[in-house]
């Protein structure tokens, strides 16, 4: 198995890179050779501090820069090295450079291996996101509290990459969405489904007064990720109205009903049944997006639940112990914006647990 | 000073430009249609602001280009970010089924009669995911095409480069500022983080942009931020950058964690810019890059594990130059690079520079500000 990507690459070796722009993971990627039947994996890294103490030094190899023109042989011959030539050989991505020259090598997709090998969670990854959730956290019980009328969103950013790092976070994993949402989706942006533009982040607006905020953010420990969600109001004393209180008790109903549902044996489908129950017959969710996603050392990863992928795929997801799901379930009310969380939970062998505990502050205030 | 990511006064002109570039290209490299997985070549492509996220994307059309209609189409839901100049009929929609992705792939008018297909990358199954679209169609590497339009930069691309450099100075001085004994490597990431963010600019090009060094013992560049923290006559290797619309900007340094320096740091500091100016010497147009290492090695310096030189633009690009790497590259006028020196000796700890060049038919010009010399 020959992977590429940069959270294939954190998953099958445990290493450590600098978080970077695409561009910069591309050229300068540290990439794992995986070969049945060696207990540890081989890895080619421009990063060397980064690869796990328990790594065999004869494991440890310079980098291969298989975006770049001589690389393509690099790969090849460090390939010819440990592997025959009749070898089956899996890759999640084939560069350029690298078709040139692996002609003889038969060439499979990776993604029917990893996928399955990630979506039940170990205790140590369960560990690794329950630590970025609890740091994720920690930064924004901070930022909130500056979400005033007068305030841009890069000061919200600014502030939350300086307490992340301060909190021990490995890696930033997605530039921050603190997002204002329009009363109507008439006030667009524009959908190409029709559907509520998110995320749709404008990084220069001025918060006002009474601003409906979606957040949205996401930090890495030990490779794996957080994914934090709310509703926030932009205000020096935020207190919702009876409609958003309403809008937000639809959205705890929906997601109560989803996981009422959520346990060993339980099907996709049967949770996105119960969530549109819940919301009075209406997808609860955006078309684009999903009920639930999973997470790992990929922000978004399987099982994915309610996407276009359609019912029959949702009925064929048979939750399983140690799958850890993201609920992103919306409530949207045309005219006065709406509501939008996200909760981050592990089935266990019984049901579900929490890795999320912040607040739903101001919707429901701390007591 | 207040960087807008994706709005400037030659934005127009500049996505314009990019796309007729594009358009260019694709005509002399006999190219159809592009389809793009790539987050910046997708920038290149269209200027529309996308959501950042960190490291690699799975391979998958993200945009696609069509040369007969001279169209970009993207695989996005939204028109949030999308530059004005660009239409509704622009967005495909993101859908998850493969199924729904190949009909908007079918939607975009010309691309079923592509014969050339180029894409910036590929998968096992990507070429025959498209030719069920375009049966006629060739699948072949559109990276010659893309850098033919992209390594090549106009005024406002430097510009644009020029000004995130400025952003990473100031980011510099910030993190010079909070360097102290007792603060970890961690730490001084954050106050990067934050500086660059307060000035609106909070896309990282790399969160490894602090190293600090032992004064005794073997010395090594690490990249990956730890909670070390900086003891008092140590180095500390600050190396921060910083991203406006897209186009990456930086530069290197290394400071004294007292601010008081050592004579065996002085000379450390003396070798560091001698190997990095003869570096800077040989960034000439046609170039190639064993010229750049032996240029290195002129210097009598051993070669160091991370590459000397790569080009710049809307973030990282080839060519990469270094031990073993890059060779054959040769440097194009009108280019810009990002080079390092690194030089290190036990007892002492490491230095590092990195500066930005334009490659110039008469030479380098350094886009770094001022002197700031450790």
């Amino acid at each position: 198995m020959v992977l590429l990507g940069t959270s294939a690459v954190s998953y099958a070796t445990g290493a450590a890179a600098p978080g970077a722009d695409s561009s910069r993971a591309e050229l300068f990627r540290p990439v794992a050779i995986v070969v049945r039947g060696d207990p540890a994996p081989h890895l080619f890294t421009p990063y060397p501090d980064g690869a796990p103490d328990e790594l065999p030094a004869d494991h440890l190899h310079d980098p291969l820069y298989p975006d770049v023109e001589s690389g393509g042989v690099r790969v090849r011959d460090a390939l010819t090295q440990l592997v025959d030539p009749r070898a089956r050989v899996v890759v999640d991505e084939v560069t350029h450079p690298m078709a040139g020259v692996l002609g003889p090598f038969d060439l499979g997709a990776a993604g029917p291996l990893l996928g399955p090998a990630k979506v039940r969670k170990t205790s140590d990854e369960l560990a690794c996101i329950r630590i970025a959730q609890h740091i994720n956290e920690r930064a924004i019980a901070d930022v909130q509290p500056m979400l005033r009328p007068g305030v841009v969103p890069s000061s919200l950013t600014a502030a939350f990459l300086r307490r992340i790092f301060d909190l021990g976070a490995h890696s930033v994993g997605i530039d921050p969405i603190w997002q204002v949402m329009p009363s109507s989706l008439a006030e667009g942006p524009w959908t190409s489904n029709g559907d509520v533009a998110f995320p749709a982040h404008d990084p220069d607006r001025v918060y006002r007064d009474g601003d409906v905020v979606w957040v949205d953010t996401s930090v890495h420990y030990q490779g794996y990720a957080s994914d934090f969600g709310r509703t926030w109001i932009a205000a020096r004393d935020p207190q919702p109205s009876p409609r958003q209180r309403s809008q937000f008790r639809q959205w705890l109903d929906v997601l109560d009903a989803a996981l009422d549902e959520c346990r060993p044996g339980a099907t996709g489908g049967e949770l996105c049944r119960a969530a549109t129950a819940a919301a009075g017959g209406r997808r609860p969710w955006m078309d684009h997006l999903y009920l639930a996603h999973g997470i790992g050392t990929d922000l978004g990863e399987m099982p994915m639940i309610g996407t276009d992928l359609g019912e029959a795929f949702d009925d064929q997801l048979v939750l399983e112990p140690g799958m850890v799901l993201v609920f992103e379930p919306v409530i949207w009310d045309d005219g006065h914006a709406g509501y939008r969380s996200e909760e981050v939970t592990v089935v266990t062998d019984d049901g579900w647990a929490s890795l999320s505990s912040y607040p739903f502050d101001p919707y429901e205030p701390v007591q | 000073m207040k960087a807008r990511d994706d709005v400037n006064p030659g934005s127009v002109r500049l996505r314009v430009e990019r796309r007729n570039r594009l358009l260019g290209a694709m005509a002399d490299h006999e190219l159809d249609a592009l389809v793009l997985s790539r987050p910046e070549n997708v920038r290149y492509a269209t200027g529309a602001r996308q959501l950042w996220m960190s490291g690699t994307r799975p391979v998958g059309p993200a945009c696609i280009m069509v040369r007969a209609t001279g169209q970009v189409h993207l695989i996005d839901v939204s028109d949030e970010g999308l530059p004005p100049e660009l239409g509704h009929d622009t967005i495909l929609g993101r859908p998850w089924d493969p199924g729904l992705l190949l009909a908007a792939l079918r939607s975009v008018p010309g691309f079923t009669d592509a014969t050339t297909i180029g894409t910036d990358t590929s998968s096992p199954g990507l070429a025959k995911r498209l030719r069920a679209v375009a049966p006629d169609a060739n699948v072949l590497d559109g990276g010659p095409a893309i850098w033919a339009a992209r390594t090549t930069k106009t005024a406002d691309e430097i510009a644009l480069i020029t000004a995130a450099v400025t952003i990473a100075a100031s980011s510099l001085e910030a993190m010079t500022d909070a360097l102290a004994p007792g603060v970890t490597e961690r730490e001084l990431l954050g106050v990067h983080l934050e500086h660059i963010a307060s000035l609106g600019a909070p896309i990282a090009p790399t969160e490894g942009v602090v190293c600090v060094t032992p004064h005794s013992g073997p010395v090594a560049l690490r990249r990956v931020a730890s909670d070390r923290q900086a003891r008092d006559g140590e180095l500390a290797v600050l190396d921060p950058g910083a991203m406006v619309a897209g186009y990456e900007g930086g530069l290197g340094r290394t400071r004294s964690v007292s601010r008081m320096t050592t004579d065996a740091q002085r000379d450390l500091a003396t070798r560091g810019r001698t190997a990095l100016d003869a570096l800077l010497a040989a960034c000439r147009a046609g170039a190639t890059g064993a010229d750049i290492t032996h240029a290195w090695r002129s210097t009598s310096e051993p070669l160091p594990s991370v590459p000397l030189v790569h080009g710049v633009g809307l973030g990282v690009e080839p060519p990469v130059i270094g031990p073993g790497i890059g060779d054959e590259a040769v440097l194009t006028e009108g280019s810009v690079l990002s080079v390092t020196s690194w030089v290190a000796e036990p007892g002492v700890g490491g230095h590092l520079e990195r500066d930005f060049v334009v490659v110039g038919a008469q030479g380098p010009t350094v886009l770094s500000p001022g002197n700031t010399d450790a």
